[in-house]
């Protein structure tokens, strides 16, 4: 309920913002909507980058057209043990720099294919000898977790593509499968 | 003042009390007042009505801020509760919390608790396996604990007549050591399933796969629209509260029917601290509560009590119902009390796949699963262990998607599900000896926030568990492998006992008062006009999962209790 409130409060005070694209985010202050990761608008704007390259809505909504960075950012705040969640942090604030000096290109200003061989490559490095990238890594691993997660059970999700069935009425045990059947999965 | 407490008395006079509103005190409940007593159910938790008070019932996935799962700081603070599969984010405000309620685990136990009207009926996993003589006669055979006073026949009558009400779908397997009941149609078992039904009676004599008798609703619906309940929409959301009553609560069938009578009082935030004893009347004569919210002490009375707190609550009641008849607990002459507390051993789990009849698949879902009735020890003793296990079994079509890269290729791979071979999967429910070392007792110093003493819990695996386990895992293993099934993986999860939610004894029955508390109709050997027919009761645990068994001892020893009144 406060993460309600403070959404919604932070809807009105960033309102204006949307308007001003230029903005410099770099003094903002924490959101109060996920005081346990301590992130600013600005690093919110990287992770929304992220999940759109994730998921850039070629077949599909896109990630950003269905909220998927704040529902990455809830499971985050909340479902995370604190170790992972100052790792999460790190390679959340880490990524722009580190693709500036590796891609030439800050995450936040790559198409979503950059971004997407970006991505892979940094994913591909060897984890053993790696250690720089350590966090970036545990960083967008665990937003594609949650991106994938939050996709497959939202609301345009489990109507539009997959409809969910709150009430099925029946379970048969052996039905054959058609060859052209669109796979219900979700009962 | 001699006015003003008789009137009080008057007041809080009831013919009968119900110490408990969960599965079997809500049965207590529905025969005292059907049989026209007034009767007052004591709940200590808060009302949660039928329906109304299910807030989280018709909710779809996407309403779940965290879709499901429950936030690591709860988690954090409250462990216990947080190992149970049913606490998620959809059925925690059914759960207690651990803070709330402190034991003291003398030995790790996992004591989970549901403390509103229904208890735990709104949140039980469902399966209602009658026992069988194979159960009843376990103790005198193998030679542990004490003798059943009771036999099948004594109680067969009343899982009729406690099915019938409540509503069990299942199959006439025909099994003497799992017997039929009063059953609607029976869910389907799955393709995989079926087939390793098949397989199993051919291969192993004496072992089946059946689907499990559960109290799902599915079929006779005139005689269920009499309760206000209907079948069960397949919707598998059952521990969130069911708008259909498409599984038997005490909220959906027993509390309403009795409410209905009009003989029925429902007190909530009534801490029950004890049972009065008067030692000139020689019997119980009331019960004192404390008010769970404004601490006030209250005294109800009644010729006639049952006490259905929860197996391990029932114990703490009668242990801290002190007198100078009893200056070890209600009924309490042989210092048994407390002692012989066992549980079912939930441990171990094998798993695996099958890559036959991949023409077919499932549709739908199915609030239940099939079920390997005890095989083990069963006609005699062929293992170096006493007794054995029953164990869930279920079997359907795994799918897959190719989610591993990012970009379009990820978009693609969400858009294309492919079915996967068939994933199947088994747990045990292994049967544990109860033993004198296995007890609960009251804490000397520390009380709870009532001034009632914490629960010390001390109960744990012995050698046979450990051997059953092993042989569990050693069987299944091998009637997986000689089935065809691959990749198969086996679990030992070494979980606390108490997470089963089966915890039985302590207030065992018996037929000699020098080695048991209750007699063969659940009353204290001792003080005969308390009866007590929740898990507490229990001589020994069986492999079935004990709510139905709870159900009919309550139901039966209401039936004894009014004729002894009219004698």
């Amino acid at each position: 309920m406060n993460r309600r409130r403070a959404l919604q409060q932070l809807a009105m005070v960033t309102g204006g913002l949307v308007l001003i694209p230029s903005c410099d985010f770099s003094k903002e202050e924490a959101l109060k909507a996920y005081q346990n990761l301590g992130i600013t608008e600005a690093d919110k704007q990287v992770l929304t980058s992220v999940v759109n390259v994730i998921l850039p809505g070629k077949n599909l909504k896109g990630a950003e057209e269905i909220s998927l960075q704040d529902f990455v950012l809830v499971m985050a705040n909340d479902c995370m043990e604190e170790k992972e969640q100052k790792s999460f942090v790190k390679g959340l604030k880490e990524l722009d720099n580190y693709t500036k000096k590796q891609f030439g290109k800050v995450f936040t200003d790559m198409d979503a294919p950059t971004g997407a061989d970006a991505f892979r490559a940094i994913l591909a490095a060897d984890t053993a000898t790696e250690k720089t990238t350590e966090n970036i890594r545990h960083f967008l691993g665990t937003t594609k977790k949650f991106a994938i997660q939050g996709y497959m059970t939202s609301e345009y999700f489990l109507t539009e593509i997959s409809p969910y069935e709150l009430v099925p009425g029946g379970f048969k045990g052996k039905v054959n499968i058609e060859e052209t059947e669109i796979i219900k999965t979700n009962g | 003042m001699a006015n003003l407490n008789t009137k009080h008395r008057q007041n809080n006079t009831y013919d009968a009390i119900v110490i408990g509103s969960g599965m079997s005190g809500g049965w207590a409940a529905k025969e005292l007042t059907e049989k026209g007593l007034k009767t007052l159910i004591l709940e200590r938790g808060r009302e949660v009505k039928h329906i109304k008070d299910y807030p989280t019932t018709n909710k779809y996935p996407w309403e779940f801020e965290h879709r499901g799962q429950i936030p690591a700081e709860v988690q954090k603070e409250n462990p216990i509760v947080s190992r149970c599969y049913a606490f998620r984010e959809d059925a925690q405000h059914f759960f207690v919390k651990d803070q709330e309620h402190p034991y003291v685990q003398e030995q790790p136990f996992d004591w989970i608790r549901g403390y509103q009207t229904g208890g735990k009926s709104l949140l039980w996993a469902r399966h209602v396996q009658r026992w069988s003589d194979f159960d009843f006669e376990g103790p005198a055979r193998d030679g542990f604990a004490v003798d059943w006073p009771i036999r099948y026949k004594d109680l067969a009558p009343w899982y009729s007549y406690v099915e019938k009400f409540v509503g069990v779908s299942g199959n006439k397997d025909g099994l003497p050591h799992l017997p039929d009941g009063e059953f609607l149609p029976p869910m389907e078992l799955s393709a995989v399933e079926h087939y390793f039904k098949s397989f199993v009676s051919k291969k192993y004599k004496g072992r089946d796969v059946i689907i499990a008798r559960c109290a799902h609703i599915t079929g006779n619906e005139e005689y269920y629209a009499k309760q206000g309940r209907t079948l069960c929409q397949h919707r598998v959301l059952c521990q969130r509260g069911c708008p259909f009553g498409g599984y038997f609560s005490s909220n959906s069938a027993t509390l309403p029917w009795a409410m209905n009578t009009g003989n029925l009082t429902l007190q909530h935030h009534a801490v029950v601290h004890s049972i009065i004893y008067d030692e000139k009347k020689e019997k119980a004569v009331g019960v004192k509560v404390i008010d769970a919210q404004s601490k006030e002490e209250t005294e109800f009375y009644a010729d006639l009590i049952f006490l259905n707190a929860s197996a391990l609550n029932t114990n703490l009641i009668l242990l801290n119902s002190i007198s100078n008849r009893f200056p070890e607990g209600l009924g309490n002459d042989n210092g048994l009390l407390g002692k012989y507390i066992a549980f079912h051993n939930y441990r171990a789990g094998v798993s695996g796949q099958y890559e036959g009849l991949l023409e077919y698949t499932t549709e739908g879902r199915r609030p239940t699963s099939a079920y390997i009735p005890r095989f083990r020890n069963l006609m005699k003793q062929e293992t170096d262990f006493l007794r054995g296990y029953a164990a869930g079994f279920s079997g359907s079509r795994g799918i897959e998607r190719d989610l591993s890269d990012v970009g379009e290729n990820l978009e693609k791979g969400i858009l294309n599900p492919k079915y996967g071979v068939w994933g199947v999967g088994s747990h045990m429910m292994g049967e544990t000896i109860p033993k004198e070392e296995s007890q609960v007792g009251l804490d000397p110093k520390q009380t709870d926030e009532w001034g009632i003493p914490l629960l010390k819990v001390n109960v744990g695996y012995d050698d046979n568990d450990e051997k059953m386990v092993k042989d569990y895992i050693e069987q299944v293993s091998e009637m997986f492998e000689a089935a065809g099934f691959t990749n198969i993986r086996t679990r030992d999860d070494h979980r606390a006992p108490g997470l089963d939610i089966h915890e039985m004894g302590g207030v065992r029955m018996g037929k000699d008062p020098k080695t048991s508390l209750l007699n063969k109709w659940n009353q204290l050997h001792a003080v005969p006009n308390v009866y007590v027919t929740d898990g507490a009761c229990m001589t020994s645990t069986g492999t079935q999962n004990p709510s139905i068994t709870y159900m009919a001892l309550a139901a039966r020893a209401v039936d004894h209790a009014i004729r002894e009144r009219g004698k």
